[in-house]
């Protein structure tokens, strides 16, 4: 069964077509990873999917169900999760406090007022069982922006996952980082969508064929290819648009 | 928390015991402290705790205002405090009815339509002089007393009791929004306020949340400017619905410390200070109170409730540096 399903997905900015009839299919917990080059239109993808902005053409079937442009905060009751490229945290707050609220949205305390947020036992143990799962129990009492650049992102991607989504969708949860960063964090992504259904835009290769059980090549808007990674591997297509390209050429 | 308790309690202990200690002047100095306090914290909801600058903060203090005076003059019989707390609500109603607007829009677009709806009730009132009393106001209602049926009936009109009366409810709404600030929900408004997107995006009803601060704010404002009502006897357009109606507390809250709960408290009791310490030089008090403006901003941008902390920073690092001097030496 298909977790996610994108038919004739069509997007543009004021004219600019950014996305052609882009036909994505995700499966009930399979790993999969997006890749294309820059400006591809992988995270104005993850938008129309995601509901930031209303596609202008075709239709998202997210559990069999037409979830086409309803918003975000609506997706995320249904199970569905996601991250940013750009980081995204509150970062005046604490890494308990970002945590925290995700949990919160799980556990259903959204509209409440009447009682202590730091009396809610269930939702402070949730949240340090989380803290402890991603190793950063020690940093619980600093601020997000206070935070190396690597912990930055691995909190990024934590809060997309502190609501438990069914579907998590990580938009370069390794962007900018090291190399030791990028490991940790590929460590924290497999434990932590075990079982789960996910699909990651990713530039790191590496990273990619460590955690994809498919691949779809998103170029100029339009999917190219999709399969397992050793069939995008081989696929005459994907190599030729990527001829010449540094970064992909000494992969393929 | 010990400490803070007992701290409290010194406080409360003042405040009960300041009218019998000071004459009615000052007594009622304490209570346009208490009015502008209240009006301030509900300011500062929107402006610190949810990241709005509003413009527009005199809409719900007048409508608190009017309905007070319309209520007394037109509800004979009415218990005063239900006739307070409707005022407070005909506010919140008033946020609830701009909500689908105000929710939509952030930043200078959210700061110029509270500014907008803020002047436009003010020309109402000005023009429907039947209901609003125009330039004139409303004026000359008899107060009810605060009575508790049986057990006591105080004549809110005598400086004792109003102070009780503005303070107690001011007190109140104070501690309730405290309150709702460390509710799950006030956790969500000051995501909000840190990252509106994220908030959406974790399955969190922005505009829902949003709306309900308004209501909130908007009935404290209102609880305020029925306290104005019933203290001055008196409600006018300028009084109430003036431009610097709504920049009061925001130069409360500048003075006293934005991005913190109390600090507009204090800075509302800054500000009354000033104002009477250069009574006599109306000219004067606008001029200083511009130049403690500047200096604020400039110089102690954590407003006057860091100060203590900045005063510590830097004695710390005198004695720091003395100590690094003495080990050189
Ligand atoms: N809000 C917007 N308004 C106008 N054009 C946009 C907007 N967002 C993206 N674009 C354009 O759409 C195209 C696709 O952008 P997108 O961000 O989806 O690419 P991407 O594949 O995620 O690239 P990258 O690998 O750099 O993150 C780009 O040409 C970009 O300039
Ligand atoms: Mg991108």
């Amino acid at each position: 069964m298909n977790i996610l399903e994108t038919k004739a997905l069509c997007h543009d900015f004021k004219g600019l077509q950014v996305l052609f009839d882009v036909g994505l299919t995700v499966r009930q917990g399979e790993h999969h990873a997006i890749i294309g080059p820059n400006g591809a239109g992988k995270t104005t993808l993850f938008n129309v999917i995601t509901g930031t902005y209303r596609p202008s053409g075709g239709q998202v079937l997210f559990k069999g169900q037409d979830i086409t442009g309803l918003q975000p905060y609506k997706l995320a009751r249904r199970g569905l999760g996601r991250s940013f490229q750009i980081t995204s945290t509150f970062e005046k707050q604490t890494v308990f406090q970002n945590i925290r609220m995700g949990v919160m949205s799980r556990m259903g305390v959204r509209f409440d007022c009447w009682r202590r947020v730091a009396g809610l036992d269930s939702v402070a143990r949730e949240t340090e069982e989380i803290l402890a799962s991603i190793g950063l129990t020690a940093e619980r009492e600093v601020l997000a922006c206070q935070l190396s650049y690597g912990k930055h992102r691995a909190l990024e991607v934590s809060m997309a996952l502190a609501t438990n989504p069914d579907l998590v969708m990580l938009d370069e949860p390794t962007a900018g980082m090291s190399k030791e960063e990028t490991h940790a964090t590929v460590e924290l992504i497999k434990r932590l969508t075990q079982g789960k259904s996910m699909v990651m835009v990713e530039h790191d290769m590496d990273v990619v064929f460590t955690l994809a059980d498919r691949i779809t090549v998103l170029y100029y808007g339009s999917i190219l290819a999709s399969g397992p990674p050793g069939e995008i591997r081989e696929n005459q297509a994907v190599r030729d648009a990527y001829l010449g390209d540094m970064e992909f050429s000494n992969v393929f | 928390m010990k400490r803070h308790l007992l701290w409290l309690m010194a406080a409360l202990a003042v405040l009960i015991v300041f009218p019998f200690i000071f004459g009615p002047l000052q007594t009622n100095l304490m209570v346009r402290f208490a009015i502008e306090a209240l009006f301030a914290v509900s300011l500062n909801l929107l402006l610190s705790f949810t990241g709005l600058l509003s413009f527009g903060h005199a809409l719900y203090f007048g409508v608190g205002a009017y309905g007070a005076a319309l209520i007394l003059t037109h509800l004979e019989g009415i218990p005063l405090v239900l006739a307070v707390l409707l005022s407070g609500l005909a506010a919140a109603l008033v946020g609830l009815l701009l909500s689908p607007l105000l929710v939509r829009v952030r930043a200078t677009a959210f700061t110029m339509l509270t500014l907008a709806f803020g002047q436009l009730l003010y020309v109402l009132c000005s023009k429907f002089r039947e209901v609003t009393g125009g330039e004139d106001g409303i004026m000359g209602w008899t107060t009810p007393p605060l009575r508790l049926p049986g057990v006591f009936s105080l004549d809110v009109t005598q400086p004792l009791y109003i102070y009780f009366f503005a303070l107690g409810l001011s007190g109140l709404g104070i501690l309730a929004m405290w309150y709702f600030t460390k509710t799950p929900m006030g956790s969500v408004m000051i995501s909000i306020r840190d990252n509106q997107k994220r908030v959406d995006y974790l399955g969190y009803q922005v505009v829902l949340t949003k709306a309900v601060i308004f209501c909130l704010s908007g009935f404290f404002a209102g609880l305020a400017g029925a306290i104005y009502a019933v203290f001055n006897n008196l409600v006018s357009v300028g009084g109430v619905l003036h431009i610097m109606v709504s920049f009061q507390p925001l130069m409360a809250i500048l003075v006293g410390g934005i991005g913190t709960f109390f600090g507009p408290i204090l800075g509302s009791g800054l500000l009354l200070m000033l104002e009477e310490a250069t009574q006599a030089y109306p000219e004067l008090a606008q001029m200083i109170s511009g130049l403690i403006f500047i200096a604020v901003v400039l110089f102690l941008p954590g407003g006057a409730i860091s100060f203590g902390a900045r005063l510590r920073g830097w004695w710390q690092k005198r004695a720091y540096l003395r100590k690094a001097r003495e080990i050189a030496a």
